[in-house]
């Protein structure tokens, strides 16, 4: 009854919601007619009906084999990693490359490299491996050792320990790492159908709609993309729940251990050089194999002679640098950004929680929107500025964080907020002394994982609307076919970004002693 | 296994069965496909592949007519298509041997040329004219460069070089016009944030339209900056051993746009369900398109060609942007063999 009340408000709050939008719609009180009622944007979508099947059937193949073939890879490597310690060594330059890397800088290089759909699987396979990765190696690992004592008492060998304990234990962390995969797959396939190459794919439908003066049907793409985004990662909830039997309410990996290394400063430092030397190495092999022309291909040894001995280097390297000087701001203040709504909405969540959760619905809708298809949107509401720029930033920043944050904030120590009721303090006075002290490194820990996100969202922003930084400049290298320019902005992206989270990872250890 | 060719064989199928439109795609490929194979020359045909410069709209409707009229396989070819995209460098896919046949901007191949020495050759022009221009709305018209001063102009980051180059031709301080960027949306210059903004003609004045305004133009061509565009480009390597068969896609291309342009309103409702089918944009949209790309592409000398003036006029424009190319990077003797 309790449950079917709250329900009753929910719904009730959404309805509202919908009616304002409705009237704010009709009216066109927002941006002049760039935010249209939802019964316009229905009509937009029966009128394009007979246009979404192709494109969506071509995005969901993509997607999937994307999906599949990203999730083997990081299970056999998950599996792996938690077997033998060296391997996880090996291959945590290229985990942190693939979580860290702003996906959108990758699709020019693989449009040079392939055709047809293939760069869109994969881009929609470096999507996945991350989560997956991590979720089957932390599985495996962490298993209860009575449990493998009794397999290994009963006369059962390390086979045995792995199929009937390690697997078991695993699989519902890796279910739960594919809610987060899914979505994923389908962002990494929009942005290389956005990219172009192919006739049909969401990502080409709303390339084509842009500049059309319809906001209309940029809303209704938006919305069937959020549509299938979500259906994912609903799917991979329920058969999670129905794996764990438990019912988990964090709906993104909060605690992703990234500094797993351990030991002196010279053996971590070693086993980072090892690792970004695999990630070399792999980059080397694939191009010997691919064949390609020197001209369009690039090693990374060419990539540090375009930015030292060539005789262009000096103008590159600036026109790197400016690029970098106009994105980096930008994307700490989105991250600032993202990290206080989150904190905010935390903080209401934890006082009044019926309030939390009329918000947390378009929340979740901005959260699960794919970013090519919400930066339009974003862009017709708030016009081709820093503030728009900044929006898609906190838009892509705000839901991992505030699942994090309120995560901390759920699990303050109960005896310490005992202690503060005991002295007479309330709900406030216990958020104060110790839900928010407790909520510190949580942000250390929000601010590291949505770090790479936030660079990501501005780079978008930059190559789709405003004309500067690194999309711009992947955008005009395109046009002066520069790719010595167009592999360095893709290499350099994933070392920024790397080592931004790493800087926030210092800092959550710093904050956690 | 090539997705492309599959899906090309069955567009082009469900373009030739004009009444098998409602028709499951697949049955309607499986038919189409059987009465192409035994009507022209089966078995003797080459696989040719062109890359486009962007998805599919109107600019590219000769090569549709041509494909649906069957005049690639006429000629022996059996012509594989690749629709661009804003991330697809036409010319990347020469280099990468995807395909020995792009249509190019020239300033982007000639660049590459005298940078890195990319072995391109340019065999033809589509447009005559480049269709990029200075668009503005009646009511507050901008008639020609000098108009500009003193005015917001938003200018696509790419072609911001050319603009300023066009002011200083035209004798207007670049200094005086307030450049901004664009990124191919009229809603700015619908709205009066911006005068005018760089675009193609050819495409946006109708999208104003739509938006209930109306657009005035000119070309930046007509003011100094007199460039080709959508230009056939070809490696050195494909002029030296494939050379009969790009004579032949010039010779097929060039009846599809003849044939296209007989009557520019024709075609492009046919392709509706077909080539036009899914791309976010109004058949009205290319209709309009159609119409107003015909005087750019349209040449005494025939589709494609490359006159001496013109080629001197186009070495003389880019010089003016910093691109130095020579005469040797265009080659008019495949031409000369249609």
């Amino acid at each position: 009854m309790k449950n079917f009340s709250r329900f009753a408000r929910g719904t009730g709050v959404v309805l509202i919601v919908l009616a304002i939008w409705e009237v704010l719609g009709r009216l066109e009180l927002i941006g002049q007619g760039a935010l249209p009622a939802p019964t316009q944007i229905l009509a937009q979508l029966w009128k394009d009906r007979s246009d979404y099947p192709p494109h969506l059937s071509v995005t969901l193949k993509s997607a999937g084999t994307g999906f599949v073939i990203g999730n083997i890879i990081a299970i056999i490597a998950g599996a792996i990693s938690a077997r033998f310690r060296i391997a996880e060594t090996l291959l945590r330059g290229l985990g942190m490359s693939l979580f860290a890397v702003p996906l959108i800088a990758i699709v020019p290089v693989l449009l040079l490299a392939f055709t047809g759909t293939t760069p869109r699987i994969i881009l929609a396979a470096m999507a996945v491996y991350f989560p997956t990765y991590i979720a089957t190696m932390n599985g495996m690992r962490n298993v209860d050792p009575r449990l493998v004592d009794v397999v290994m008492v009963a006369g059962g060998s390390t086979t045995d320990v792995l199929r009937w304990i390690r697997v078991r234990s695993a699989l519902p962390h890796i279910v739960s790492a594919f809610r987060v995969a899914a979505p994923a797959a389908l962002l990494g396939t929009l942005l290389a159908e956005f990219g172009g190459g192919t006739r049909w794919g969401l990502g080409t439908y709303l390339l084509g709609s842009l500049g059309q003066a319809n906001p209309s049907r940029l809303w209704s793409i938006g919305l069937v993309a959020t549509a299938v985004a979500a259906s994912a990662y609903m799917l991979f909830a329920l058969l999670g729940s129905r794996l764990t039997r438990s019912s988990m309410s964090a709906t993104v990996q909060t605690a992703l251990p990234m500094g797993g290394a351990t030991g002196p400063w010279w053996k971590r430092l070693g086993g980072g050089v090892i690792s970004a030397g695999v990630v070399l190495g792999l980059w080397a092999l694939v191009l010997s194999i691919l064949d390609m022309s020197p001209v369009v291909a690039k090693s990374p040894f060419a990539i540090v002679r375009y930015l030292t001995t060539d005789p262009r280097a000096s103008l590159s390297r600036s026109r790197l640098f400016h690029a970098y000087s106009e994105t980096l701001p930008l994307a700490l203040i989105g991250l600032l950004c993202g990290l206080a709504a989150a904190l905010l909405l935390a903080v209401i969540f934890s006082l009044r929680p019926a309030l939390g959760r009329a918000v947390l619905p378009f929340a979740l809708v901005s959260q699960t929107m794919p970013l090519p298809a919400l930066t339009p949107l974003i862009v017709l509401v708030f016009g081709r500025s820093i503030l728009a720029t900044v929006v898609v930033c906190v838009s892509v920043t705000f839901f991992p964080s505030f699942v994090t944050i309120s995560q901390a904030l759920a699990t303050t120590s109960t005896a310490a907020i005992d202690v503060v009721r005991v002295s007479g303090g309330g709900r406030f006075k216990s958020l104060r002394f110790v839900g928010l002290p407790g909520a510190v490194p949580a942000m250390a820990t929000a601010a590291r994982l949505a770090a790479p996100r936030a660079l990501l969202g501005v780079m978008i922003a930059e190559y789709l609307a405003t004309g500067n930084g690194l999309g711009n400049l992947l955008n005009e290298s395109r046009g002066r076919l520069d790719y010595g320019m167009i592999w360095t902005v893709a290499t350099t992206s994933v070392l920024v970004a790397v080592l931004i989270t790493q800087l926030f990872g210092l800092a959550e250890k710093l904050t956690r002693k | 296994m090539n997705p492309i060719s599959r899906r090309q064989m069955l567009i082009r199928a469900s373009a030739a069965g004009v009444g098998l439109a409602g028709l499951p795609a697949f049955l309607a490929a499986c038919g189409g496909d059987d009465s192409k194979s035994s009507g022209s020359s089966s078995g003797t045909s080459t696989k040719f592949t062109m890359q486009a410069a962007w998805v599919n709209d109107a600019e590219f409707t000769g090569y549709f007519v041509a494909l649906t009229n069957g005049y690639y396989t006429d000629q022996g070819l059996d012509l594989n298509y690749q629709s661009g995209g804003p991330d697809v460098i036409p010319e990347s896919t020469l280099l990468a041997g995807t395909s020995p046949l792009a249509l190019t901007t020239p300033d982007s191949t000639i660049q590459a040329i005298v940078n890195d020495n990319a072995p391109f050759v340019i065999v033809g022009a589509q447009y005559q004219k480049n269709p990029l221009g200075v668009v503005s709305l009646k009511k507050n018209p901008i008639n020609s460069p000098a108009d500009l001063v003193g005015k917001t102009l938003a200018v696509p980051p790419s072609n911001t070089v050319s603009v300023e180059a066009m002011l200083s031709i035209s004798g207007v301080n670049k200094a005086d016009v307030n450049i901004v960027p664009y990124e191919y949306d009229p809603t700015p210059l619908v709205k009066g944030e911006i005068d005018a903004s760089v675009d193609f003609t050819t495409n946006v004045p109708f999208t104003i339209q739509q938006a209930g305004e109306e657009a005035t133009s000119f070309l930046m061509y007509d003011y100094g900056f007199t460039i080709f565009n959508d230009t056939v480009v070809v490696t050195k390597d494909a002029l030296k051993n494939n050379r009969a068969e790009i004579v032949k896609w010039l010779r097929a291309s060039r009846m599809g746009w003849d044939e296209n342009f007989k009557d520019p309103s024709k075609y492009p409702p046919m392709f509706t369900d077909t080539y036009f089918k899914g791309t976010g944009r109004t058949i009205e949209n290319e209709l309009y398109f159609n119409n107003a790309q015909m005087p750019l592409i349209k040449s005494d000398g025939g589709i494609y060609s490359m006159s001496e003036e013109a080629i001197a006029a186009n070495l003389e424009a880019l010089g003016a942007i910093g691109i130095k190319g020579t005469r040797d990077m265009f080659d008019t003797t495949l031409l000369e063999e249609i």
